[in-house]
């Protein structure tokens, strides 16, 4: 779980690094954003889950 | 943001866009940067090493297969991963260069060819180039002949770089190495440049070493690269160990003295393997990015004044010009003197320009996207609008 999100916020930042310096997202990288800071929130919500049960 | 004590989290990328030009092509992609996170640690990819105990060996991560799919992609028989481009030099001119032996270098071989000759005892014989700053086969035969009439004898070695550092031009390796073995004289290919970058066939261009560097076009961490051999001199650069201890009797089984045994033990050979599936991909796509240079280029050579000290029309990304005659104009009488042009592109989001640089210089634009390609073409524009330098619209 810990891999998956870090993995999602490697992909963010991935983003971040072609869309440099403006960071102006395009549809497209505006709904792959949307998608993994979905994914992360999950993530994250599921490591607190399992970590501090 | 800190990542140890006194480190800072290293954000350039992230914030501009960045064209210094070694560091371009070994932008890691999301995926190596993910495989640097889970194998970070010292011994990482060496879990599941078993006899016969050699990196090239391991299947799981499936280390062998890379090594192998690697010799096919650059079609060479043999690889090895190397820690840089410098340490294939070095294991090529440890295995064929004596002390005295005379190398064939160029005008503008890279300082770590040189290194690696000295090191082996050789003496450095460059090639020298033409007006357009390019290696040429008849200047390669006439450099032969003078040191044969030198030596008495013709090179052990010659290390041709197909697109060299210091203009990014691209020469004629493949005439060059006929030219080369038609006087028994082994040639190493130095793709640092290329390799990762834009195809490369070994059998094709007709060279017995190819050499490239992860850290500077593979997308890849530092120190690494890879050293790919024909069947024929891979029994020569990777023999394998002789020596024998007096006390212990120990061998050391197939490992390479060349080699050091194992090279690459973690993260840097991981990141480079990540991104493979990537850099096959994108040397497909090299035309793309020649566009993007020519975006840039444009503007550039818009700005009056601005000269391409690099051939023209490029066929590499990475390109010096001279601006003495434009933006240097600027830099007497500017407040930040000549470090107004860094500072300036800085404020526009784009780094990796030597500060106070502002006659000749060089940049990359590998791995831009178009928009990021017209940005820094807009920022140039805007610079020379800025400081009153005329330009053609």
């Amino acid at each position: 779980m810990t891999f998956q999100a870090i993995y999602t916020l490697t992909d963010l930042r991935a983003v971040l690094r072609e869309t440099a310096p403006s960071h102006e997202l395009d549809a497209d990288q505006r709904a792959q954003a949307q998608r993994l800071l979905d994914n992360l929130k999950q993530q994250v919500a599921s490591l607190k889950q399992e970590m501090l049960r | 943001m800190k990542c140890g004590a006194g480190i800072e989290a290293r954000q350039v990328d992230e914030l501009f866009i960045n064209i210094d030009p070694i560091q371009a092509g070994g932008r890691l992609t999301a995926d190596a940067m993910k495989a640097v996170i889970a194998y970070g640690d010292g011994y990482s990819v060496c879990d599941n090493c078993r006899k016969p105990n050699r990196l090239d060996y391991i299947s799981k991560p499936p280390i062998a297969e890379f090594h192998k799919d690697m010799a096919a992609w650059l079609n060479m028989d043999t690889v090895r991963t190397v820690p840089g481009a410098r340490r294939g030099f070095q294991a090529v001119a440890h295995t064929y260069v004596h002390k005295g032996d005379p190398v064939l270098l160029t005008s503008l071989s890279h300082y770590t060819e040189f290194l690696a000759v000295e090191e082996a005892g050789g003496i450095a014989r460059e090639i020298p180039v033409d007006a357009d700053h390019k290696v040429t086969p008849d200047a390669t035969a006439t450099k032969i002949e003078e040191v044969q009439r030198e030596f008495g004898r013709v090179p052990v070695l010659a290390f041709i770089d197909h697109v060299d550092y210091q203009y990014g031009n691209m020469h004629d390796v493949k005439a060059i190495a006929k030219v080369a073995h038609e006087n028994d004289i082994p040639v190493l290919y130095n793709g640092a440049y290329t390799v990762g970058i834009l195809p490369v066939d070994g059998k094709d261009l007709g060279v017995d070493f190819v050499v490239g560097s992860g850290h500077k076009s593979m997308a890849a961490p530092a120190p690494s690269g890879v050293l790919a051999t024909t069947a024929e001199r891979a029994a020569e650069v990777f023999r394998t160990t002789t020596i024998v201890g007096d006390v212990t009797n120990r061998k050391f089984g197939i490992k390479e003295p060349e080699m050091m045994g194992c090279t690459l033990m973690g993260a840097t050979l991981i990141g480079l393997m990540a991104s493979f599936p990537h850099v096959k991909e994108r040397v497909k796509h090299f035309d793309r990015e020649l566009e993007n240079h020519a975006i840039v280029m444009g503007a550039l050579l818009a700005i009056e004044g601005t000269k391409c000290l690099s051939e023209y029309p490029r066929k590499h990304t990475m390109t010096r010009v001279d601006t003495t005659a434009s933006f240097d104009t600027v830099a007497e009488a500017h407040r930040k003197r000549g470090f107004y042009l860094s500072s300036a592109l800085g404020e526009r989001g784009v780094t990796g320009l030597i500060p106070g640089a502002t006659k000749t210089w060089k940049f990359n634009t590998y791995g831009t996207t178009k928009k990021q390609a017209m940005h820094l073409a807009d920022a140039f524009i805007a610079i020379a609008t800025e400081n009153g330098l005329p330009f053609k619209r």
